[in-house]
């Protein structure tokens, strides 16, 4: 019975197939509400009102032929992308669904994987400065070099505030984080600023408007994925449609308050709140335009990093008043 | 900060229509005078080469078929047409006319000429010609 | 480390194949050099193989956006050739279609910067309001582009009072969306950041590098040639020369955006007082031995047209100076010392046209300072040449 139940875990939910279907699904409602705030129609045709674009684009792409500049470094080109994929999927299994007991910490949910969760997030950005690298093309370079250097803007902002609620919660659990502040839903509304930070945190490590700088189509072609075509660029983006459902979930689960209530419930209860924070993503990407990398790092260190040491006093403090 | 100047702008968009439509599933109508592609009227041409003369893309061509019976035969090359309808301006009788069509590709070239045989009419041509 | 980035000629920024070459310092362009000549048609030497009407239809083709300038410049310069004069009617409809395209133009130009600056959302309002002066030219023309409104001696198609009253209700929604882009696109804080202090240009600069159009106007310098060499009817029109004085880019979509509001005042001017009578005269087939140049502010700049008649019914030469070619040497100055990111921004701000600016080569020799004009097959029996006897290179550098 355990044995089966930890496959359906790994194939069906939140597995392989789970990943796949909703993180394309999440894709497709991404690009449907910005074209809707833009006045146009976003994807149709493809499946009713065009929920089955993304998938259309990701067979489209595994069928294009898929070549290998001649000085790029063969391995490293070749397994990056599946690498990428694998450490993302990775992620997704540690979110708390189902398959929990609060009581007894088991492999896919134990204390600190609050950090092992932020850890696997920011294997991405090394992925993709060896993708950049590796392709040995001037624009991949400079676009290699680019997401490094947003690294150093919004990583310290990011663990920051998502750190701030374990502390108030007292575990480094994600499932005891989650229940806490279903126990506690005042003390959640203390973490608003903190929400607030990670989302603009989150849209840089996603790499969207207005962070997209390292692939920046108007100014350096592709940046890193300038090199890549055919399947490895299918991996890729569905590395990147991964990572949004991965981070969307984790700001769900850490301020938001998880997904209680088992197999069903809980499946209703994240897609709601994965959509819901998906939507503030997408409203962000709509409203603003693509800042330079050095007003990033600006940004970050003058504004986003004071808030969020501020932040954490406050939820210090307020932690030493309750007890 | 001024970060929420747009914000409401875009929200107000979700509840609204969308501005484009769904080509081709649904087309916008042209207005009545488009220029589209040019045809003859060959009861009343009366064969005086003006548009062939004046055509920028040397679209309109023609050729004698019998010269006792005053045959003719035109032929409107509509692949080299850039459709400026400066031959219906030409026209001193006003047989050279624009429809309206627009989705006029086509996968072969030759099935894009349009041809008529005709005898040259007689008619007064107007007293004003546009040049 | 320095290293040399290309940018062009294929690149998603550019809307035309053009080669910017930049040498870059870590993120610092230090150097920058143009190469030009991928979109040369040929198009001067066309036109001394077609005759007067037919050379309308290919000066309208020389750029789709612009189009109506380089027709009109044309036209104008043709008519004082024939000695022929349009009638009022004809040269108010003229112009109010060089309104409309300026209006149509500068939308496109505020929805590109937009793109480039990444602010999507921006481009798609500004081009869906574009969609309505589309929608009239289409309505007044026959076509959305490439109007062919104008004939030697006047306009082909006439304005009737339907289209006037719907023009002018049009006209009141434009003016109501501008202003919300003006507000917005001067008040957004990641858009301004993106275009305050960049591609600066000083007042000196741009009177001695010959820049024109907003890219002057921006940098504080009032020359545009409809106050300066009044055409058509733009002595009887009340308008004003629209400056800004900060010298980079945001002054630049200042400008633009102050041309669009002054443009609606003209248009409503126009339409208003639109004169009674015929749209055009009669033009001889053949044009007296004389040259003449012709003046025009397109909305990217002046437009010169050179035109030369020897008595027959086609031109003997033509020549063509587009305003994009005249701002290029402003451009190498504004790319020295800016960002990588800053590139698009910069080479958008000037409104490039590189269609229009393609013409041919003349090369100097260095040494003796001798100009000769090279045809392309004598150029490429040359390059055949020296090809031969090279070595073929693994990695080849562009000769700088």
């Amino acid at each position: 019975m355990a044995t089966l139940k930890t496959l359906a875990y790994l194939i069906l939910y939140p597995g392989l197939l789970f990943i796949f279907f909703y993180s394309t699904f999440a894709e497709w409602y991404d690009r449907k509400l910005y074209a809707r705030l833009q006045n146009r129609m976003g994807p149709t045709h493809t499946g009713r009102a065009g929920v089955l674009q993304p998938i259309a684009d990701f067979i489209k792409l595994m069928s294009k032929e898929d070549i290998v500049p001649e000085r790029a470094d063969r391995g490293m080109f070749r397994a990056l992308p599946a690498f990428g994929l694998a450490i993302v999927s990775a992620g997704m299994l540690l979110l708390p669904v189902w398959n929990y007991s609060l009581s007894n910490p088991s492999a896919t949910s134990f204390s600190g994987d609050i950090v092992v969760l932020l850890y696997i997030l920011s294997l991405p950005t090394f992925i993709f400065f060896l993708a950049g690298w590796s392709s040995t093309n001037l624009f991949s370079t400079v676009g290699a070099t680019r997401v490094l250097t947003m690294l150093f803007g919004y990583e310290v902002p990011l663990f920051l505030t998502v750190l701030t609620p374990a502390v108030l919660a007292n575990s480094w659990r994600l499932a005891e984080i989650a229940a806490f502040y279903r126990h506690h839903p005042w003390l959640a509304l203390l973490n608003i600023p903190a929400f607030l930070i990670a989302l603009i945190c989150v849209q840089a490590k996603l790499e969207r408007t207005p962070f997209d700088i390292p692939h920046a189509e108007t100014e350096i072609v592709g940046g890193t994925f300038t090199e890549y075509s055919g399947k490895k660029l299918a991996l890729f983006r569905l590395m990147m449609d991964v990572e949004l459902v991965v981070a969307a979930g984790l700001l769900a689960t850490v301020f938001l308050g998880g997904f209680p209530g088992g197999l069903l419930p809980g499946l209703i209860n994240f897609i709601i709140k994965t959509l819901l924070v998906i939507f503030l993503l997408c409203l962000l990407r709509a409203t603003t335009s693509r800042i330079r990398v050095d007003q990033v790092i600006s940004l970050s260190w003058r504004y986003l990093a004071p808030l969020a040491v501020i932040q954490l006093l406050v939820i210090i403090l307020i932690k030493g008043l309750i007890s | 900060m001024k970060l929420g100047v747009f914000i409401p702008e875009l929200l107000r968009h979700l509840f609204k229509k969308p501005a484009t439509v769904d080509y081709p599933f649904q087309k916008l109508a042209v207005p009545p005078d488009f220029r589209g592609s040019p045809y003859l009227q060959p009861e009343i041409c009366i064969a005086c080469r003006a548009c062939e003369r004046d055509c920028p893309a040397e679209a309109i061509e023609i050729t004698v078929t019998n010269e006792a019976e005053k045959k003719f035969n035109m032929v409107i090359h509509n692949d080299r047409c850039i459709h400026c309808a400066q031959c219906v301006d030409s026209c001193p009788t006003d047989a050279m006319q624009m429809d309206n069509l627009f989705e006029i590709s086509d996968y072969n070239r030759q099935d894009m000429k349009k041809r008529w045989d005709f005898v040259r009419a007689v008619v007064k041509p107007k007293a004003e010609t546009k040049s | 480390m320095s290293f040399q980035i290309p940018i062009g000629p294929q690149h998603p920024a550019l809307k035309e194949p053009v080669g910017v070459r930049v040498t870059v310092d870590g993120e610092i362009i230090r150097e920058a050099d143009l190469r030009l000549g991928y979109n040369h048609r040929g198009v001067e030497k066309l036109a001394e193989q077609k005759t007067w009407t037919q050379n309308i239809y290919l000066m309208e083709r020389i750029c789709g956006i612009c189009s109506h300038s380089h027709a009109t410049c044309y036209v104008q310069g043709v008519e004082k050739l024939m000695e022929i004069e349009p009638p009022k009617r004809g040269l108010y409809i003229r112009i109010l279609v060089s309104e409309l395209e300026r209006v149509h133009s500068h939308l496109l130009w505020l929805g590109v910067a937009g793109h480039e600056a990444g602010f999507d959302s921006f481009f798609m309002y500004v081009w869906r309001d574009r969609e309505i002066v589309m929608d009239i030219l289409e309505t007044i023309s026959g076509n959305r582009v490439h109007y062919a409104i104008n004939a030697i001696g006047g306009v082909r198609r006439d304005l009737d009072e339907l289209q006037i009253k719907h023009i002018l209700d049009s006209l009141e929604v434009l003016r109501q969306r501008s202003a919300y882009y003006e507000k917005l696109g001067t008040t957004e804080p990641s858009f301004v950041a993106r275009l305050a202090g960049v591609g600066y240009l000083s007042r000196e600069d741009a009177i001695e590098l010959c820049a024109v159009g907003p890219t002057l106007r921006a940098s504080g310098v009032p020359m545009d040639v409809r106050k300066d060499d009044p055409y058509a009817v733009y002595d009887e029109v009340p308008f004003e020369v629209c400056t800004a004085d900060s010298c980079d880019v945001l002054g630049r979509t200042v400008v633009r955006i102050k041309e669009l509001l002054q443009s609606y005042n003209i248009i409503e001017f126009l339409l208003k007082n639109l004169p009674a009578g015929p749209i055009s005269v009669r033009a001889p087939r053949r044009a007296k031995p004389n040259e003449v140049v012709s003046r025009y502010e397109a909305p990217r700049g002046e437009n010169i047209h050179y035109i030369k008649s020897n008595g027959s019914d086609k031109p003997e030469r033509l020549k063509v100076r587009a305003p994009t070619l005249a701002n290029y040497a402003a451009t190498i100055k504004m790319l020295k010392n800016g960002f990588i990111a800053d590139v698009p921004l910069i080479f958008a701000a000037i409104d490039p046209c590189i269609c229009c600016a393609e013409r041919s080569v003349a090369i100097v020799d260095a040494r003796t300072a001798q100009e000769r004009i090279v045809t392309m097959s004598s150029l490429r029996e040359l390059s055949l040449k020296t090809a031969k006897h090279q070595a073929r290179k693994r990695e080849a550098e562009w000769p700088l």
